[in-house]
């Protein structure tokens, strides 16, 4: 076990720059990423449903905030966090589940496209009212 | 046998169910998606919510949701602190809190979603 290099816990950032990374890595540092935004959004959005307790008028006053397109910019972003963590868990699934492992480059890359397509597509679909008053 | 510091068991359920629900997430959350944003109105008023919650079916959908998004986040990050070597003060401090937390959440999403009120007008008139 001494060839190994002790893992410094409390350089951890600096540690988790340095060493080599496969896509693989990359998957594995933007799937933590996501899934902590994930789960804090999860909170977010339970505390900002809440007014549909008190009837329609409240709810609608609350979501007229979030439908500015400051907020809709937000809410696609959101999306792309969706989109990697859904195409990568799906990938972790076949990795573990499908023989995954002798192609999981490729499923990586895969996933970035099939990604960057439902993401502009989403954009579109989003923001199809807005584009549409443009070339009005 | 070697047993992991902050583990009771083996942990390979966890494992398991982690990536069962995350399946279950994928799909539910693509109807998700097409509902919410299929037209600027499907996802941001009231009234839209209202109709849709008139049906049991998905009174029971987004209540199944929110309990397994709540699970699968909430084990994903105590995954990620499973990680590093906890100190078993640590190890209880964030086990308290998740668990916490994730279930007064759950309660109030719950709460949200049973108390949208059942009216008599027929949905097609709400839509």
């Amino acid at each position: 076990m001494s060839e190994f290099k002790k893992f410094d816990q409390k350089n951890w950032v600096k540690t988790n720059l340095n060493y080599k990374k496969d896509s693989g890595s990359w998957a594995w540092i933007l799937h933590r990423i996501t899934g902590i935004a994930l789960i804090a959004y999860l909170f977010m959005h339970i505390f900002s449903l809440s007014p549909l307790s008190q009837g329609r008028a409240a709810f609608n006053e609350f979501m007229s905030h979030y439908t500015t397109p400051f907020f809709m910019a937000l809410e696609w972003i959101l999306f792309a966090f969706v989109l990697f963590h859904s195409l990568n868990g799906v990938r972790i699934v076949l990795v573990d589940w499908a023989d995954g492992a002798k192609y999981h480059r490729a499923l990586y890359r895969y996933s970035i496209v099939i990604g960057l397509v439902m993401f502009f597509a989403m954009g579109y679909v989003m923001f199809s009212h807005e584009i549409h008053n443009l070339f009005k | 046998m070697y047993k992991h510091q902050n583990s009771q068991g083996s942990g390979s359920f966890s494992w398991v169910f982690q990536r069962v629900t995350g399946l279950i997430l994928v799909v539910v959350m693509i109807g998700h998606y097409i509902l919410m944003h299929y037209t600027p109105e499907s996802g941001h008023t009231y009234d839209a919510v209202l109709s849709r919650m008139q049906s049991n079916w998905y009174r029971v959908l987004d209540l199944t949701f929110l309990v397994l998004g709540m699970y699968h986040g909430l084990n994903g990050v105590w995954g990620i602190f499973r990680d590093y070597k906890l100190k078993p003060w640590q190890t209880i401090t964030i086990m308290s809190l998740l668990i916490v937390f994730g279930l007064a959440f759950t309660l109030w999403g719950v709460k949200t979603i049973l108390d949208i009120p059942y009216v008599q007008t027929s949905t097609s008139e709400l839509l």
